[in-house]
């Protein structure tokens, strides 16, 4: 990846942040995007510019089109172009369908479908320019399997693949790669908070017997962006131990 | 010449001579609707006890069957009989769910109405080892997965060392590490309530009143502000604090519901345990029989106090006990401050008894899991009444043990899920009167030694604790029939 100018959305922490780490460690640009928590931000900056890449941050909604065009205009405009997009920001709600309602059904959309879309449309208009690229969304396993997962947020991951299909099909012709990878549980994120009898359950349905580490993901996904990964598109790479 | 009271046998068990502690049969019987427990001692005739006011209920509720769970290790041979084999023996069939760890003979106060024996001289503080040896028997007979320990005295917090005793217990991964305690050292050393917040541990401190005569009736002593003082603290250190009335018939029987408001209201009080006034020890053996209440009548109090925030249809037993033991309810709170809701309200009381059958208290299990998802799924779907609030709190509960956006640990997550709500538990003990063989067999709560022997917590109180040198300036012997002759000859 070296050189590699990447974009993550959703950056400052969990995945988000192994993904920069990794990207900085194998030799890229990083760039990333948050949304709230300043504190986290600045705590992943340093971490990531430790690594081997002082990163450029924006604060954002990614379900915001503007901020969406802005922040990709502006890693062009620091940059020179963009070769790689992360839509990693995410949001989850522990929510029965009894309990969920249409501004929980919006919100979740907003962020973890229609972010991806704003994001992918902004860089891909430089990526098609240049004839090469890659996106890589982040999807869930709850899209890959029937398991019991909130229906928005399996939803929203769901809506991921068929974003995934089509722009791989859509900018395969440009050389740009599209692809998903759908991590099982994780030792960060939601996953970290959930009672133990759901992880313990997750590992006694899983072929390996245990969660994945961020970093797992992370160096699928430094594979996944890179100019390794030169024949592989629309994929949809589900790393969740063998469920 | 009215009527004459007709009884109605509803069992046979073995209870004990109120006098001289021997084993004797005894029949329970219904009178009208109440319940009695009658008896005759060879040497001291004829004894009897009302054991609640509701026959129907006291039947009902003792046909249910807890959850066979025996012991992980049996540490003693039946020989004379229940209660003299406790280690426990053979016969017992609960595990300990509550394990009740006596750290120290020595107290502060002389309660009136004190159900256990102390000694000041000479006191008695139990070794750091000691308390590892033991700590280590529970963990392994609990399968690593000790969720509980109870700390008590004496006044546990005159234990030289009973900070490092629950760091050693939180090491050892226990989740509710919990003092019993009468609060005074608390309530004059800030510093020592803000240690135990950073320590993890949990208070059970015990409030009976807020009266002056009946604060010195039961306590002996004007504690109240005292009381209060402590609770300030434990609420400016947000330490989980479980508040445990004594409940008695006529002197403070009238304040049960106010003393639920005032925890309620306190956002770092996570249970009540309502103990009915027990008739053995140094203080209570000797306290007015007049106030004796029973489990039924407490939970009366609390639905005529409380004012039908708690009715005495949103209480079911422990599976993990004998059914007459504890009686439960849980509410779900409105971080709002509106009134809570009762578990019961939307869950099914079989539900609820069976989300308790694995542990004492409530746990985030994927049983309670599924049973609120069906709760949910049942008042959206069916309605009732107030369902739309009951699923708005529902939410938020949700919101606040899973915030989206925002990381929080598993141990905050579990933190806020205990946060939503609150337990009122009220437990009977018994006494030397009310001893029933067949509750104390099926007892979760027990007093646990270096050795390894546990001895359930009123066979403890009635007949072991006395003859303990470690307790007892003079302790009393083993008598021929409860020493040498079996319980059920």
């Amino acid at each position: 990846m070296n050189g590699s100018r990447c974009l993550i959305t959703g950056g400052s922490r969990g995945l988000g942040l192994e993904l920069g780490l990794a990207f900085a460690r194998a030799g890229a640009k990083v760039a990333f995007t948050y949304s709230k928590n300043d504190d986290d931000a600045a705590d992943a900056k340093a971490k990531i510019a430790a690594a081997g890449a002082e990163p450029l941050v924006y604060k954002g909604s990614v379900a915001d089109a503007a901020h969406a065009a802005k922040t990709v205009d502006d890693v062009v405009a620091r940059w020179g172009g963009i070769d790689v997009l992360v839509n990693n920001a995410g949001i989850n709600q522990v929510l029965p369908l009894a309990l969920l309602e249409e501004e929980d059904w919006d919100l979740v959309m907003a962020v973890n479908a229609k972010g991806p879309f704003l994001f992918s449309r902004a860089a891909l208009r430089h990526m098609i320019k240049a004839r090469r690229g890659h996106i890589l969304m982040v999807g869930a396993f709850s899209s890959e399997r029937i398991i019991e997962a909130p229906a928005h947020f399996a939803a929203s991951k769901s809506a991921l693949r068929g974003l995934t299909d089509s722009l791989a099909r859509e900018v395969g012709r440009y050389g740009i790669g599209v692809n998903l990878i759908a991590p099982g549980l994780l030792d960060v994120g939601i996953s970290a908070m959930l009672p133990q009898h759901r992880i313990d359950e997750y590992k006694s349905q899983c072929a390996l017997g245990r969660t994945a580490t961020a970093a797992e993901i992370a160096a699928m996904a430094v594979f996944l962006v890179s100019p390794r990964n030169s024949f592989m598109t629309g994929a949809k790479l589900a790393m969740d131990g063998g469920l | 010449m009215g009527p004459v009271a007709t009884e109605r046998l509803i069992n046979v068990t073995t209870s004990l001579c109120a006098v001289c502690k021997n084993a004797v049969p005894a029949r329970i019987v219904a009178v009208d609707n109440d319940v009695w427990m009658k008896k005759t001692c060879d040497r001291h005739g004829d004894q009897d006890v009302r054991l609640s006011n509701n026959a129907e209920w006291y039947e009902r509720t003792r046909a249910m069957r807890p959850k066979p769970a025996p012991p992980a290790t049996i540490r003693k041979e039946v020989e004379r009989g229940c209660p003299f084999d406790c280690g426990p023996c053979k016969s017992h069939e609960q595990r300990i769910r509550l394990p009740v760890v006596t750290i120290t003979s020595s107290c502060n106060l002389d309660c009136p109405i004190c159900y256990v024996h102390n000694k000041n001289t000479g006191a008695y503080h139990m070794t750091a080892a000691d308390f590892q040896k033991l700590l280590g028997h529970l963990v392994r007979d609990h399968g690593g997965d000790l969720d509980l320990i109870n700390f008590t005295g004496g006044e546990p917090t005159m234990h030289p060392e009973f900070l490092q005793f629950i760091e050693l217990a939180r090491e050892a991964g226990v989740h509710r590490v919990s003092i019993c305690t009468n609060g005074i050292r608390l309530a004059k050393e800030e510093a020592l309530v803000q240690r135990l917040s950073q320590l993890g541990a949990r208070i059970a401190l015990s409030f009976d009143t807020f009266e002056k005569g009946a604060d010195k009736l039961m306590q002996g002593a004007q504690v109240l502000a005292l009381k209060m003082k402590c609770l300030e603290l434990l609420g400016k250190y947000d330490v989980d604090t479980t508040i445990i009335p004594v409940m008695t018939q006529g002197v403070n029987d009238h304040e049960i519901g106010r003393i639920i408001a005032m925890g309620l209201a306190m956002k770092n009080v996570r249970h009540f345990e309502i103990h009915t006034i027990t008739y053995t020890g140094q203080g209570g053996s000797t306290f007015d029989r007049r106030h004796r209440v029973s489990m039924f009548e407490v939970l009366q109090r609390i639905e005529e106090t409380t004012g039908g925030l708690l009715k005495t249809t949103d209480f079911v037993s422990s599976p993990c006990a004998h059914p007459l033991c504890y009686q439960i309810a849980y509410l779900l709170m409105d971080p709002d401050g509106g009134a809570p809701v009762p578990f019961t309200r939307f869950m099914s009381r079989e539900t609820l008894y069976d989300c308790l059958s694995d542990h004492l208290y409530l746990e985030p299990t994927g049983k309670l899991q599924r049973a609120f998802q069906e709760s949910i799924n049942r008042v959206w779907s069916e309605g009732g009444p107030d369902g739309e609030r009951t699923l708005a709190l529902l939410k938020r509960m949700l919101r606040d043990v899973f915030p989206p956006g925002k990381a929080i640990t598993r141990e905050q997550s579990l933190r806020a899920s205990e946060r939503a709500a609150k337990a009122v538990y009220v437990h009977s003990h018994m006494d030397e009167e009310t001893f029933d063989t067949e509750r104390a067999y099926q007892c979760c709560d027990s007093n646990c030694y270096p050795d390894g022997t546990t001895v359930p917590v009123c066979n403890y109180n009635v007949l072991y604790r006395e003859k303990e040198h470690n307790f007892s300036v003079i302790p009393k012997a083993w008598n021929e029939r409860s020493g040498g002759v079996m319980s059920f000859p």
